[in-house]
């Protein structure tokens, strides 16, 4: 309870950052050893008394930075660690990706971003160079924002009792997101959706415009319908 | 941070998950700390106790009591810190069952569960009975010209707030907790603030409670702290919610522990604001027949008595409704498994509470007490005999799980030397108090509760033996609890997928 009772208390005291590395210690060992490791096995490891490693264990278990497998004696690496991973960078997209964005800027006056999503969280894979985003933080942050958010919420939300409303109900019945002055008061954003082979939400293909164009986009609809048929194989 | 930044960038494939817990259809990580600390308080209805629990324990303690409190209190912390083994290791709504079941196997785990389905189920009836009890004495006090029959008013009163309680239950989960949070904090606050009161008025004297102690008397202080422990069951009960709660395995053990504590805490000051007060009015508790209300009388504070009469009725109520939505989500892990009919195990689509459970268990917690009342002829004669079978259930399922806790250590490969001398040590003041208990109560008048208990024991391990013959893969199936989904694991889902949030876990549920 180290770390507990060094947190209830004001200020940084001299047992706080010791235990504060062994905890991490810990969870350095857990992702070396890989999932299923044992209590028992960290504890030989670490070389670290056994109740001690035990206290630290179920305290990163309670903080869900560590989880436990099956028959409750095997440990792996929680959903927190997987929230620490926002900070990775996502991996460059491959050349036929980047290619099919690129045509499709070409024929589109206005920035057009590839953004993929991760479970809940959406990272920008392929951001327009001529027309750069304006907030790329709030945009990964603040999903009920950004057309590429909303997108997201709404796929997430379909089943729920909110996808009646508000613009989890827009989006569904148009097909695709739209937001208007949250980042520029007169630009707007429309995301388009891309789905892999079993219609999961994998991407978004957006155009980010004056407010006039994102709300009649006309044939700009087509390009990015045209680009997100292609892409779809190509990212899932 | 090599092997960590390796595993974040490339996780590594964790096979074998399920997509979906064995319990899902509940709120799955749906409640906070403060509901779940609700559930448990509530569960042990401090307020209601406090006011009940020192005159019982003075009346054969004499002097003795605050010591009997105190060991009380400490054996609870001892079982509570022993349960907590398993709440921060596993989230199950099957409570001590799912435990035990993991420790010691199925048929202990019958036992345990049979133990603990009595403990719930009567605690609430007593709990009904009793919120109806105190509602009668409010309406004869707010409109005394009415003549109505004190027992038929409280039977009436029992079913209201059975079907009220029900409606909770089936509502959803925050909605249960959110009532009982909100009830139970409005009658310990009043209770906190009558006991200040009385302390305050009188503060001279309350060193000689702890400086000038009374003739130790060993047999009178074991009974009295055994009366004492039956004041301290359902602090466990937020092991029903462990698949409801957010961060289960910090907000369980940490509900647990702060329950005990707090109303261990009431119970000594109230016993020391009785204690103080009848030693200054001069009058005796044992001739007073209520003597909350004599007390505040005595004070010149009458109106006190309407105010302990609401707190304590709430009380009661708040601990029908944690009761229950503990029973029920017994019910449902037993359905799950296929101990119990399958129906059981299933859950509102919309609600996500386990309603057909909460459709059985609840007219059943209403009619027996009504019954009971009508066959006994009084409301309060009732409650002593529910309590007995209620307290007898708990402390035979608390027995178990610490019996149970130091082998699933062991068996997961966890076990060290603490766990093992506080598990024993409650484990054998637990029985001691149980015998004890049981034997002071089968030689009074109210003998029957013992041996109905004795007789739904038997009943119970008789169709659990019974359903083992003809289903023997429930060797296999009992004890469920919630898995890691894949969703909760680094590396759980393949490829990109593997970032699992909120909106998508809420939705597993479904």
């Amino acid at each position: 309870m180290a770390i507990e009772r060094a947190a209830a208390e004001p200020g940084l005291h001299a047992r706080q950052p010791r235990a504060i590395h062994s905890a991490f210690t810990v969870l350095e060992e857990v992702a070396l050893c890989g999932p299923g490791v044992t209590a028992r096995e960290i504890s030989a490891n670490l070389r670290m008394p056994r109740a001690t490693a035990y206290r630290l264990l179920n305290l990163l278990v309670q903080e869900e930075y560590l989880v436990r497998l099956g028959d409750l004696s095997g440990f792996a690496l929680g959903r927190k660690v997987a929230e620490l991973a926002h900070l990775v960078t996502p991996a460059r997209p491959s050349q036929a990706v980047r290619t099919i964005v690129s045509a499709v800027r070409a024929h589109v006056r206005g920035g057009v971003h590839l953004a993929g999503y991760a479970g809940s969280v959406l990272r920008i894979l392929d951001e327009d160079p001529d027309f750069g985003l304006s907030d790329a933080a709030r945009l990964t942050r603040d999903l009920e924002a950004s057309a590429m958010g909303r997108l997201l919420l709404a796929e997430s939300r379909r089943d729920a009792l909110a996808a009646s409303e508000g613009f989890v109900a827009e989006t569904l019945a148009r097909g695709f997101a739209v937001q208007t002055g949250a980042f520029d008061p007169a630009r707007g954003c429309l995301a388009y959706p891309i789905r892999d082979g079993d219609g999961r939400l994998v991407a978004a293909l957006s155009l980010c415009a004056p407010t006039e164009l994102v709300e009649h986009p006309g044939r700009l609809l087509d390009e990015l319908r045209d680009g997100a048929t292609r892409l779809g194989p190509l990212l899932s | 941070m090599d092997a960590l930044a390796r595993a974040i960038a490339r996780p590594e494939p964790v096979e074998g998950l399920a997509a979906r817990s064995p319990l899902a259809g509940l709120a799955r990580r749906s409640v906070g700390f403060a509901d779940v600390l609700a559930q448990s308080v509530s569960a042990v209805a401090p307020a209601g106790a406090a006011f009940t629990t020192p005159f019982l324990v003075s009346a054969v303690a004499g002097g003795v009591s605050l010591p009997a409190i105190a060991a009380a209190l400490v054996i609870a912390l001892l079982t509570a810190s022993t349960i907590n083994e398993f709440t921060r290791r596993m989230a199950a709504t099957g409570s001590l069952y799912t435990f035990v079941a993991r420790g010691l196997g199925t048929a202990p785990a019958f036992v345990a569960g049979i133990g603990l389905l009595i403990g719930y189920a009567f605690i609430a009836m007593f709990a009904l009975a009793g919120a109806g009890y105190y509602m009668v004495f409010l309406v004869t006090r707010l409109m005394p010209e009415a003549s109505l029959d004190p027992m038929l008013l409280g039977a009436a009163a029992v079913v209201v707030l059975g079907v009220v309680c029900f409606l909770v239950l089936a509502r959803g989960i925050r909605l249960s907790t959110r009532v009982t949070l909100l009830v139970e904090a409005t009658s310990v606050a009043l209770i906190v603030g009558l006991i200040v009161a009385v302390l305050a008025s009188n503060a001279g004297r309350v060193p000689a409670l702890v400086l000038e102690p009374p003739p130790f008397d060993v047999q009178a202080f074991a009974v009295a702290a055994t009366l004492a422990i039956t004041a301290f069951v359902g602090f466990e009960s937020s092991a029903a919610l462990g698949v409801e709660a957010k961060r289960p395995f910090a907000n369980v053990p940490r509900a647990i522990t702060w329950t005990v504590l707090l109303s261990g805490l009431l119970y000594l000051g109230a016993t020391s604001a009785q204690i103080v007060g009848f030693d200054v009015t001069g009058l005796d508790p044992a001739t007073s027949a209520s003597p909350a209300n004599d007390l505040a009388a005595a004070f010149g504070v009458p109106w006190a008595g309407f105010v302990l009469d609401v707190s304590i009725a709430t009380s009661l109520f708040a601990c029908a409704v944690a009761s229950s939505t503990a029973l029920v989500r017994v019910l449902f892990s037993m359905g799950r498994e296929g101990l119990l009919p399958a129906s059981l195990g299933t859950t509102h689509p919309r609600h996500r509470t386990p309603f057909v459970a909460s459709v059985v268990a609840l007219p059943v917690v209403t009619v027996v007490p009504v019954l009971m009342i009508v066959a006994i002829g009084g409301v309060w004669a009732a409650m002593t005999v529910l309590i007995i079978l209620a307290a007898a259930g708990y402390i035979l399922a608390y027995v178990l799980a610490c019996v149970a806790a130091p082998v699933f250590l062991y068996r997961i490969g966890e076990l060290t030397a603490w766990p093992l001398v506080k598990a024993a040590v409650a484990a054998v003041a637990l029985t001691g108090m149980a015998v004890l208990y049981l034997v002071e109560e089968s030689g009074g008048d109210r003998a029957f509760g013992v041996s109905g208990f004795v007789v739904l024991l038997a009943v119970g391990i008789a169709f659990t033996r019974e359903r083992m013959l003809r289903r023997p893969w429930l060797r296999h199936a009992i004890g469920v609890y919630d898995h890691a989904v894949a969703g909760d694991v680094l590396g759980g889902i393949p490829a990109a997928e593997w970032v699992g949030e909120e909106p998508d876990r809420s939705r597993r549920g479904d």
